[in-house]
């Protein structure tokens, strides 16, 4: 691959997120670099991944599976299921790109988590970003989710409803740009704090761990959840922000 | 069909006694079970509830049947085929759902088809069917979008859900978790939705118009609007099927639809 080839991809593909790809090209995505670098560091600054096998939902251009990856990660398979499987969407494409072009021998495959099952293979990291967002049923995304970690989910979402104490979340419609030129109309949540804990708590999990979203505030959330059999020494890089939000009913 | 029952009154009245009933069904007459819902109570959801339809020669789903009130009462309508539908209520040891059916539809000589099968299983296997009665259901489930998914794929024309209902002070779609027992000291109660998110949900999965009504024992004159009664329409439903809402019915695709929900 030519600098040339790869510049001319780069310009050639509609970019959700702007990648580094080299000290001078960076894609033009939605997201700013300097927001996916301070997702990336409330997210992963918290955990130890060397030698951990992560499984991201909702991958987008690839950024924190990338960065997983530079993180010492062994193993890291990139999913996503709109934006890479809507008639149109070439976002998938654009992350083979910048896979090649950063030399990131991680795995990429379309997903739709509602799909998950136990038979899929198991994690030690699950992470989902912009989570409820997009999706029309998250309860059956974070089942499926539950049912491949083997230690930690963390999800980055939307949240809505944040005054309300009773857990609730709240229908949210959008226009994405992923599929045809127009984008794609897609239905999805906001959840408030006390309905991701209650939820997180019904499938399993023991403790759950919040902080906001490090440069939006509390519109949007994020969260770690522990499975019973992740060891304590886990929750150790959770310092404030991060709060622990673990139900009663979980202890 | 006439009833094959060879039952004496007494034997009827003892196999009606040891099962807890929660429909009243009239089997003979002066023959009534004892139901938590009376015979009035179900007359009036039974014309809140299929009023608007012209059952004669249609095919109805129940989910939920239950003892079979709405199931006997869609056949009594006219409608060529009933399949009713339940799991939960039917093997349960208290209710001895199934058998209570059994007992009332030979009874009442009325040809209803049962399948045992809980309707998170659900899909377009099970055929298409004009009505799918989806009532009181919803919110006894976990994940009711994915359940919601399955009904749109068995409904061949209108589907009729009856739910409680929360969040109605809101103009946006939301539902409401209840974790444990948060509802009515009941652990079978998950959700609570609004009408503005319902309105989204069967949208979202191809409905073309959503209709809503008050329940009828849960009116906002009498401070409460717990529940709720949803009609969604396949695009090219039949009129008889689609075009009959009396003055209860609101269309909530209508501008300004979701103002007065608010208690």
């Amino acid at each position: 691959m030519s600098e040339a080839e790869l510049r001319t991809a780069v310009a050639g593909h509609r970019w959700l997120q702007s990648l580094r790809l080299r000290p001078d090209l960076v894609t033009p995505g939605l997201k700013p670099e300097a927001q996916l670098k301070a997702e990336e560091a409330a997210l992963f600054d918290t955990l130890n991944l060397k030698g951990a096998h992560l499984l991201e939902i909702g991958a987008g251009n690839g950024a924190f599976s990338f960065a997983a990856l530079r993180r010492g990660a062994a193993r890291v398979l990139a999913t996503d299921h709109l934006a890479w499987t809507l008639p149109g969407s070439d976002a998938l494409s654009a992350t083979q790109w910048a896979a090649h072009a950063l030399g990131a021998g991680i795995e990429m495959s379309p997903l739709d988590p509602r799909e998950l099952t136990p038979r899929f293979g198991s994690f030690h990291v699950v992470m989902a970003t912009a989570c409820f967002d997009q999706l029309f049923n998250p309860i059956q995304a974070l089942r499926g989710m539950r049912s491949v970690t083997e230690r930690v989910l963390l999800i980055e979402t939307l949240q809505d409803g944040l005054a309300d104490a009773r857990p609730l979340m709240m229908g949210h419609g959008q226009v994405l740009p992923i599929g045809g030129p127009e984008g794609s109309w897609v239905f999805g949540w906001g959840p408030n704090l006390p309905l991701m804990t209650q939820l997180l708590t019904d499938l399993g999990f023991s403790r759950v761990l919040y902080r906001h979203h490090p440069t939006l505030g509390a519109a949007r959330g994020l969260y770690a959840a522990f499975l019973p059999e992740a060891p304590d020494g886990l929750l150790e890089g959770f310092h404030t922000p991060w709060i622990n939000v673990t139900s009663p009913q979980a202890a | 069909m006439t009833p094959q029952s060879e039952l004496s009154d007494q034997e009827l009245l003892a196999r009606i006694g040891r099962i807890t009933w929660f429909h009243s069904l009239e089997l003979r007459p002066g023959i009534v079970t004892p139901g938590a819902k009376s015979l009035a109570v179900l007359r009036r959801e039974e014309e809140a509830l299929l009023g608007p339809f012209d059952l004669r020669g249609r095919s109805v789903l129940d989910i939920g049947a239950w003892n079979g009130a709405f199931s006997f009462a869609s056949k009594r309508r006219g409608a060529a085929r009933v399949l009713a539908t339940d799991e939960f209520a039917w093997t349960h040891p208290t209710y001895k759902g199934l058998e209570s059916f059994e007992l009332a539809r030979a009874e009442l000589g009325l040809e209803v088809e049962t399948l045992q099968l809980d309707p998170t299983r659900m899909d377009a296997s099970l055929g298409q069917f004009d009505l799918v009665l989806f009532l009181g259901v919803f919110y006894h489930l976990f994940d009711p979008i994915d359940v919601l998914q399955r009904m749109r794929a068995v409904t061949g024309q209108v589907l009729l859900v009856e739910t409680h209902q929360d969040a109605l002070e809101r103009e946006e779609p939301a539902m409401v978790f209840y974790p444990g027992r948060t509802l009515a000291n009941d652990d079978t109660n998950w959700w609570g939705p609004n009408p503005p998110l319902m309105l989204h949900l069967l949208r979202q999965l191809g409905f073309a118009r959503i209709y809503y009504r008050d329940h009828p024992h849960y009116l906002p004159a009498e401070g409460s609007r717990t529940r709720g009664i949803f009609a969604a329409i396949l695009p090219g439903a039949e009129p008889a099927m689609s075009a009959h809402f009396g003055i209860e019915w609101r269309d909530l695709g209508a501008a300004g639809a979701m103002r007065d929900f608010r208690p």
